[in-house]
């Protein structure tokens, strides 16, 4: 055997383990789509559109099937981070497609299809979907998908089937954080809590009067952070407090990073008091609370009540980066807006379901700064370190985390600017586009009515990048398809002379 | 309840002290079996020797601190193995996780195996890579 083919035999091995592992969550997002099909025995008027689920979700799982019969990854091998991303890029690529087909059945064309399913699987909850008309098996499965993408799909496959030994997955899902220290276990444990939240949800927002079917899509939605909903008003449709109330709490559950969860349930008071990410954000709501208040111009909500209950409403979906509205966005005045695209910005806590830039950055980075102000007076030889409670342990910030999350951080601005800036094109003025995409990219799914059916492909397609990015974090998909582009040429080169 | 789960889950907590060589391996294949796994080491870069496999947690700092042992979780620990390049520092975390944190079972390599006695003494088990080395070699020579 040539010299020169040791390194392209060597890769073709590593994607058979990469294949492998892709056709594991392949399998996994085949049963998904499969699943919205059993709600025809609530509603036999849906065969035809159950039909298409079934097929898709069966043809995906079959696909799956036998790639893995080609490829069974070695036992026990495990990937690398860079093999890790691929994965997931591939994976959440074949989810985009795979999910997109049941729109396209239901009369949408590729474009809007893709731009939805993106907007599920993303836990965005942007839509060019006619709520009022759509199907109940589509509604449902807005939500599945956005359940399953909250939680992400490759901790769902570790906590459910097997997988690589190894964190490459889950990090590269942007979901690195470990309540106990083995990936598989930690997978079970934020399964099993996010279960809870999720019986918990429903239970509450049927006893607040929401139907059967509603409360499950409104438990799915408000805890994956995602926000689609089955009303074209959202949950203001309910007009009542106590389903507002429950939605504020399911949405706080949904942005609390799972390690905070894991310490509240454990009664580890001390740990979540501590945590960087819950002061913050014990700082942050009050403000934008008491911001939105007097930034709602509504003329028919001058009733002080009304008010109060929307700002806190809006303060906590946009933070939490669900999207959930009782007013329309166009209602706040500048300032309001202005809020509002802050909040989105920030987002969540990291390992949480949410999006943004995650609070854990923004605490980090802030305290970076301060630190930074207060050096410059000390004297020359001072040797001293900002530092951050990380789970029990006091963690000191070097210039690696400060590089890196600063970094992060310009590169998300950067993006949101382009973005915003590139939506223009289509004729919208800068702050609405601005709005849209911050939106997009931190997966939100407030919207000022840019995004409709009727709005052209190109901005669709520039806000599903931005949500792919947003929700992957930018480098597992830079990682990924790099990857996929420098070795896919070798590895075919074997594959034809052999 | 399910104070009563995390505990008796933690049983299966390893906490493995110094990222060499050894200790790295040792993470990995433990991490792989499914186990939980802790390394303690006193320099961050030493974790850059795990392998792929590893997905426990890492704890920087010295061991022979309570503090840094206690950030490992060692008093829910079932297990923990000293690994580090000194035989007198595996001796006394080996010792005080015995006798402070109580913890059922505590191994340690030892490479002097004049040493191996007092570690005996203590309930500690121990291997020593220098006898195994002895042994392999004379069964070596011997057969050949």
């Amino acid at each position: 055997m040539n010299q020169g083919h040791r390194y392209p035999l060597f890769l073709r091995q590593r994607y058979r383990d990469i294949l492998g592992y892709s056709a594991l969550v392949g399998m996994l997002i085949g049963l998904l789509i499969a699943l919205p099909a059993a709600l025809v025995v609530f509603f036999p008027e849906e065969g035809a559109l159950a039909r298409v689920f079934l097929t898709t979700g069966l043809a995906v799982l079959g696909l799956s099937l036998a790639v893995r019969r080609l490829c069974r990854p070695l036992d026990g091998d495990s990937l690398s981070l860079d093999e890790g991303a691929t994965v997931v890029v591939l994976a959440w690529l074949v989810a985009i497609l795979a999910g997109a087909v049941p729109f396209r059945a239901a009369g949408l064309d590729w474009t809007r299809a893709i731009f939805e399913a993106t907007s599920g699987w993303t836990t965005t909850g942007l839509s060019v979907v006619d709520v009022a008309a759509a199907s109940p098996l589509i509604l449902f499965f807005r939500s599945l998908m956005q359940l399953a993408g909250g939680a992400g799909l490759a901790i769902l496959m570790l906590s459910a089937l097997t997988g690589p030994p190894g964190v490459s997955l889950s990090t590269a899902e942007g979901r690195a954080e470990q309540l106990v220290p083995n990936v598989r276990q930690s997978a079970r444990l934020v399964v099993l809590l996010y279960a809870c939240y999720v019986a918990f949800g429903i239970l509450a927002l049927r006893l607040c009067g929401m139907s059967w079917f509603d409360a499950v899509n409104h438990a799915f939605c408000a805890l994956s952070t995602g926000g689609f909903s089955t009303r074209p008003q959202s949950i203001g449709a309910w007009h009542s407090p106590a389903v507002e109330g429950v939605t504020i709490l399911l949405m706080l559950l949904g942005m609390m990073n799972f390690l905070i969860g894991y310490a509240l349930w454990r009664g580890r008071l001390r740990f979540v008091a501590r945590n960087g990410e819950m002061r913050l954000q014990a700082l942050l709501l009050p403000l934008l609370f008491l911001g939105l208040l007097g930034a709602l111009t509504h003329p028919l909500e001058t009733d002080l009540v009304h008010r109060a209950r929307a700002a806190l409403f809006q303060a906590v979906s946009a933070l939490s980066t669900t999207g959930y509205a009782t007013v329309d966005p166009r209602e706040w005045s500048g300032p309001g807006w202005a809020l509002l695209l802050v909040a989105m910005l920030i987002g969540g806590g990291a390992g949480s379901t949410a999006g943004g830039l995650k609070l854990y950055r923004v605490h980090a980075l802030a305290r970076g700064l301060l630190w930074q102000v207060r050096a410059l007076p000390a004297p020359r030889g001072l040797v001293n370190q900002p530092t951050l409670w990380v789970g029990e342990q006091r963690r000191v910030l070097g210039d690696g985390h400060f590089r890196q999350m600063g970094l992060y951080a310009f590169l998300y601005l950067g993006a949101w600017l382009a973005g915003g800036c590139a939506l223009t094109a289509y004729g919208h003025p800068l702050a609405e586009s601005l709005f849209e995409f911050a939106s997009s990219l931190g997966t939100v799914g407030l919207s000022v009515g840019l995004t409709s059916a009727a709005a052209p492909d190109g901005q669709l397609w520039i806000q599903i990048g931005g949500m792919i990015l947003g929700r992957l974090e930018f480098f597992v998909v830079f990682a990924g398809l790099l990857k996929l582009a420098r070795d896919l040429p070798l590895v075919l080169s074997v594959q034809a002379n052999t | 309840m399910a104070k009563q789960q995390g505990e008796s889950g933690d049983r299966d907590l390893v906490v493995i002290v110094g990222c060499g060589r050894l200790g790295a391996l040792l993470a990995g294949r433990l991490s792989q079996a499914g186990r939980r796994v802790v390394v303690i080491d006193r320099r961050e870069e030493a974790f850059n020797l795990l392998p792929a496999e590893f997905s426990g947690f890492r704890v920087t700092g010295d061991a022979v601190e309570h503090e840094v042992l206690r950030a490992a979780d060692l008093a829910k620990a079932g297990c923990l193995i000293a690994v580090t390049q000194k035989d007198t520092l595996n001796l006394m975390v080996a010792q005080v996780a015995r006798l402070v944190f109580a913890v059922p079972r505590v191994l340690a390599r030892v490479y002097d195996p004049r040493k191996e006695v007092f570690y005996q003494r203590f309930g500690i088990e121990t291997v020593s890579p220098t006898e195994l080395t002895a042994d392999a070699l004379v069964e070596a020579v011997g057969l050949g």
